[in-house]
């Protein structure tokens, strides 16, 4: 077995974590109120009412602007360690919520595949640190994203089922399977002593989930929480919380390389300004928070944020705005090409009201799943995707995020995809 | 009398290696040796396997495996009858359960496939089925249609232990194939490169033996190569094929995608690459000095990819029976299932009740992850896996299987396939059954359960409903309920009923028989000790009357779970 700090290194090497909290979901929903075009005079003719100002925004450059709750991922695209993804999308937007996020689940826009994108990649990466190779934080039934991991996902919801099975006897059985996994005997050959630590490691894991959910204390329940209650940092009903306990679990070393937690209620048709500023402000000190806490673990993680689509560029009736196509997502981590990929939409360049996009989101995935996740992505895509340039694995480790000022990057542009399905 | 082998691998002369081996006083046709065979050949020995290749000798036990009992044939011939019963949307809505809730319509099929392996009377070919089902990877979720995957697998076994041409090129025809590798795209000046792609790296050269080039041009060859619109049959569509001249391999002419199979199967490269993958199935996957597997090269090649010449050359080999075969692989989880329940089962278990377990452990049957299939090897263990299969292995000990528990309980009869001449009258039967429970209201199932059942005209196979089976539709597969009870021990199921036949004279004895039963060799000496404690409680000594007491019969099959626990039961 090799030692912990060489684990480290390899996964530096090309076994890395990847922390996608995807469905943070609905949070680029409003990708013109979240990356906001504040120079843009059609963007403020468009919103009358939900445009962000010069003034208000957390300005990126002389164009693009972070809405202003976005404070810590503003301090974190300043440190170069968030790339901002424009115009994402796929062809033929559907504006139904729910076929539209299974495509984003699935990767795939004609909804052929029934497993997630996910779900594809677990069976298909290296068993490198042996844990549990897919985690679901949250109580909600597992996101079409991880469905389909034959062997590879918990929930913590029904962490129940993740336990050794001794019925009556149990604690005389499972001492007794630990002295006869624990010796030496027997273990002449390599491939039973490899079996035997995976078995341990096994039992151990387990115990390192609930002791985290124990160093977390109790959570008072599993509701969302209404807005007039105090939000409760470690409550896993949060998405502070979730992330928190992820960042745990890293720490602890739980060999698990993929995690996915989920935030809701971002489907703002009316009233959308104060709903989504609190969301927003959520996911951004959750996620400045998250790497935080991680400490020098920081190093191995990659945070994705997606949402099913975009919104409607011009705001309806009710000051909120329809479902649209194209938005942005967020890709975070120390080892990350921070600043932003790809241009702006044209906001005067519209198909059917919307934002036209540039960029396929499976082009996004592929990078990560090539780059960081070490899996041959036209194994789990079904075809070849361009890579974007999101992933710098030689970029020296980072510290958590320190607020220092850099000078604003413009957006490099990204030519027209050309998928080859 | 032979030398015996070289501990080391790399000094193996590989003539030696491939030389027949033949019992002796040193080696001799053994439990050990008989388990070792039951293994690779098949799925594990069943007690009765065991008594009847030792009274049988080495010979006679290789000669029925290669060749099946003598009824395979219409044992085959029922299971097929069975499967198109199952398959047939009049007599079970597959998709849907009897509460119009949506099941997995892959599970009666995998259901249908255990069921093969087990009742088929030919387990090599069936491992050899599955091992092409790995090396041909096609998936459900993206075909779609369980019918065509059945049908594949037909396919499959046809040419398990075939002729590799002939397979290859039915394999490039075969409808779900067509669909899984999107050559219904690939057409005259557009030509989509997926199926000549995976022909060359995954079903025939592997990486590295062919160039960018070679598979464009042989994209161009497969043109046309598409399935009917309604997808159940290969079409040629000449309107759409490129009949230019292509250059594959330094050749040049006007191919077709036949062209581009013979072209690959005659490539140095082709034998090289399935001997390889043959070799880490059967033998070891401790990866073989090159030179180790030459002269298997040659015999494949010479005798144009006959599969079962090959089988038989590595199953009858000096290597096979070495220390350098013995446990090194780790056991697919259709091989671990399939055997445990081979090993210490008392009768036919629910077949239903393996399906979640495989998902758990990471194979589910007709859905392999990706073209490239499972990750095999050590790669099928990690926590959530060995987890799953400690604790599968707890249900087979204990005796404690969901479905058989459940239908006894509500005796809810879902649907059954038979052989029997009067299957329509056995429908009748089902229908009104079913009709019955869904007017008392008996609760339905998500997916359905597997058993068997035999009536004064053949054997049928059931499918069962079961309050206990299953998860949520579209979940995870296979998530119990949480806090779901654990079902009681079915009687009948109740693996003491094995291990007290004959009654053994002590717990020392007992023990040996657990380790024969699991292991075909007595377990570790530190094991025995720790296990034996554990039967004993405390006393010196259990007298034999003790010894089948309810309680001492529970501490059998605790200690009988604790003994599948060994990282060596994980090793094939």
């Amino acid at each position: 077995m090799f030692h912990r700090r060489d684990f480290l290194g390899r996964a530096l090497g090309g076994s890395a974590l990847l922390a996608a909290a995807p469905t943070v979901p609905e949070f680029l929903a409003h990708g013109l109120n979240t990356v906001v075009p504040y120079a843009d005079d059609l963007y403020h003719r468009a919103r009358p009412t939900l445009g962000l100002t010069r003034r208000e925004v957390l300005r990126l450059d002389d164009y693009h602007g972070f809405h202003p709750q976005l404070g810590d991922l503003k301090r974190m695209y300043d440190n170069k360690q968030l790339a901002v993804v424009q115009g994402v999308g796929y062809p033929n937007p559907d504006r139904s919520h729910f076929e539209s996020m299974d495509i984003w689940q699935l990767a795939d826009p004609s909804r052929a595949q029934t497993n997630g994108w996910l779900g594809r990649t677990i069976p298909a990466m290296h068993a490198g640190g042996a844990g549990v190779p897919g985690m679901f934080v949250g109580q909600d039934r597992l996101p079409v994203a991880l469905q389909g991991a034959d062997g590879g996902v918990i929930s913590l919801a029904d962490r129940a089922s993740f336990r050794l099975q001794l019925t009556g006897n149990a604690p005389a059985r499972r001492r007794l399977i630990e002295e006869l996994n624990g010796g030496t005997a027997g273990g002449d050959a390599d491939l039973a002593a490899f079996v035997r630590r995976r078995q341990l490691q096994t039992y151990t894991s387990l115990q390192k989930i609930e002791e985290a959910l124990r160093d977390i204390g109790p959570t008072n329940n599993n509701q969302p929480r209404r807005p007039d209650q105090p939000q409760q940092p470690n409550d896993l009903a949060n998405l502070n919380g979730k992330l928190g306990l992820i960042a745990r679990l890293i720490q602890k070393g739980l060999g698990t390389r993929i995690y996915y937690a989920s935030l809701a209620g971002f489907d703002t048709h009316s009233g959308q300004a104060d709903t989504h500023a609190d969301l927003l402000g959520e996911v951004s000190s959750s996620i400045g928070q998250f790497f935080q806490q991680l400490g020098g673990e920081a190093n191995r993680v990659v945070l994705m944020t997606y949402s099913e689509f975009g919104r409607r560029v011009r705001q309806n009736g009710s000051r909120g705005t329809d479902h649209g196509s194209g938005s942005n997502l967020f890709v975070a981590g120390p080892k990350v090409n921070g600043g932003l990929v790809g241009r702006h939409p044209r906001l005067d360049d519209l198909v059917d009201g919307d934002v036209r996009y540039h960029t396929d989101f499976r082009r996004v995935y592929a990078t990560l799943l090539d780059q960081w996740l070490g899996v041959e992505s036209r194994l789990v895509l079904g075809g070849a995707w361009e890579a974007l340039p999101l992933i710098d694995k030689s970029k020296p480790d980072g510290g958590p995020a320190a607020p220092a000022p850099a000078p604003p990057r413009p957006g490099r542009p990204i030519p027209a995809p050309t998928p080859k399905e | 009398m032979p030398a015996p082998l070289p501990a080391e691998l790399a000094k193996v002369d590989p003539a030696e290696a491939w030389r027949p081996w033949a019992p002796s006083a040193e080696e001799p046709w053994d439990r050990k040796r008989v388990a070792h065979l039951f293994r690779r050949a098949a799925f594990g020995p069943s007690p009765a396997d065991t008594a009847r290749a030792l009274t049988d000798g080495y010979e006679r036990t290789l000669t029925r495996l290669l060749a099946g009992e003598p009824d395979a044939a219409d044992r085959l011939a029922m299971c097929e009858d069975a499967g198109r019963y199952l398959l047939d949307g009049t007599r079970i809505r597959l998709g849907f359960d009897f509460n119009n809730n949506p099941v997995d319509p892959g599970v009666p099929v995998r259901g249908w496939w255990l069921y093969t392996i087990l009742e088929g009377g030919h387990p090599l070919r069936e491992k050899l089925t599955l091992f092409w089902h790995n090396h041909f990877a096609t998936s459900y979720a993206k075909v779609g249609s369980i019918r065509l995957m059945f049908e594949q697998n037909r396919t499959l076994r046809r040419h398990a232990l075939g002729r590799f041409r002939p397979f290859l090129l039915e394999m490039s025809r075969d409808p779900a194939m067509l669909i899984w590798l999107d050559s219904n795209q690939n057409v005259r000046g557009a030509p989509n490169e997926n199926y000549a792609r995976e022909v060359m790296e995954l079903f025939s050269l592997g990486v590295g033996n062919y160039t960018e080039r070679d598979i464009q041009e042989a994209a161009r060859a497969f043109t046309g190569w598409h399935h009917t619109p309604d997808q159940t049959a290969f079409e040629f569509n000449p309107s759409l094929h490129d009949d230019g001249a292509k250059t594959i391999f330094g050749q040049t002419g006007n191919f077709g995608g036949e062209d581009v199979l013979r072209l690959c199967a005659d490539r140095p490269a082709c034998a090289k690459f399935l001997v390889g993958k043959l070799y880490a199935f059967l033998v070891s996957e401790t990866p073989p000095p090159a030179a180790l597997l030459a002269p298997l090269e040659d015999s494949f090649r010479r005798s144009d990819y006959d599969v079962v010449a090959l089988v038989r050359i590595v199953l009858e080999s000096r290597l096979f029976f070495s220390a350098h075969a013995y446990r090194k692989r780790v056991k697919w989880p259709v091989e671990y299932a399939v055997g445990a329940v081979r090993a210490v089962a008392p009768e036919r278990v629910p077949l239903g009740d393996l399906i979640d377990p495989l998902a758990k452990m990471g194979q589910v049957l007709f859905a392999p992850p990706n073209v490239k299939g499972w990750r095999t090897g050590t790669d099928w263990l990690n926590s959530a896996t060995l987890l799953a299969r400690n604790n599968f292995a707890e249900t087979v000990a204990m005796g404690t299987w969901p479905r058989r528990s459940a239908r006894q309980t509500n005796g809810q009869l879902d649907a059954v396939v038979a052989k029997s001449a009067d299957v329509a009258a056995v429908a009748a039967e089902t229908v009104n059954a079913t009709a019955a429970a869904a007017a008392v209201g008996a609760p339905a199932s998500y997916g359905a359960g597997f058993e068997t059942l035999d009536t004064p005209d053949g054997q049928m196979l059931l499918v069962v409903g079961g309050t206990s089976a299953g998860g949520p539709p579209g979940g995870a597969v296979g998530t119990p309920a949480p806090g779901a009870p654990t079902p009681p021990m079915d009687a009948r199921l109740d693996p003491t009923l094995v291990l007290f036949e004959p009654k053994p004279a002590g717990v020392p004895e007992l023990v040996a028989r657990m380790s024969d039963l699991l292991y075909g060799e007595p377990a570790p000496a530190a094991a025995r000790a720790k296990i034996q404690s554990f039967l004993l409680g405390g006393r010196p000594t259990l007298p034999p009357a003790e010894l089948e007491t309810p309680a001492s019969k529970a501490r059998a099959r605790e200690a009988l779970h604790a003994l599948m626990c060994l990282p060596e039961y994980q090793l094939n």
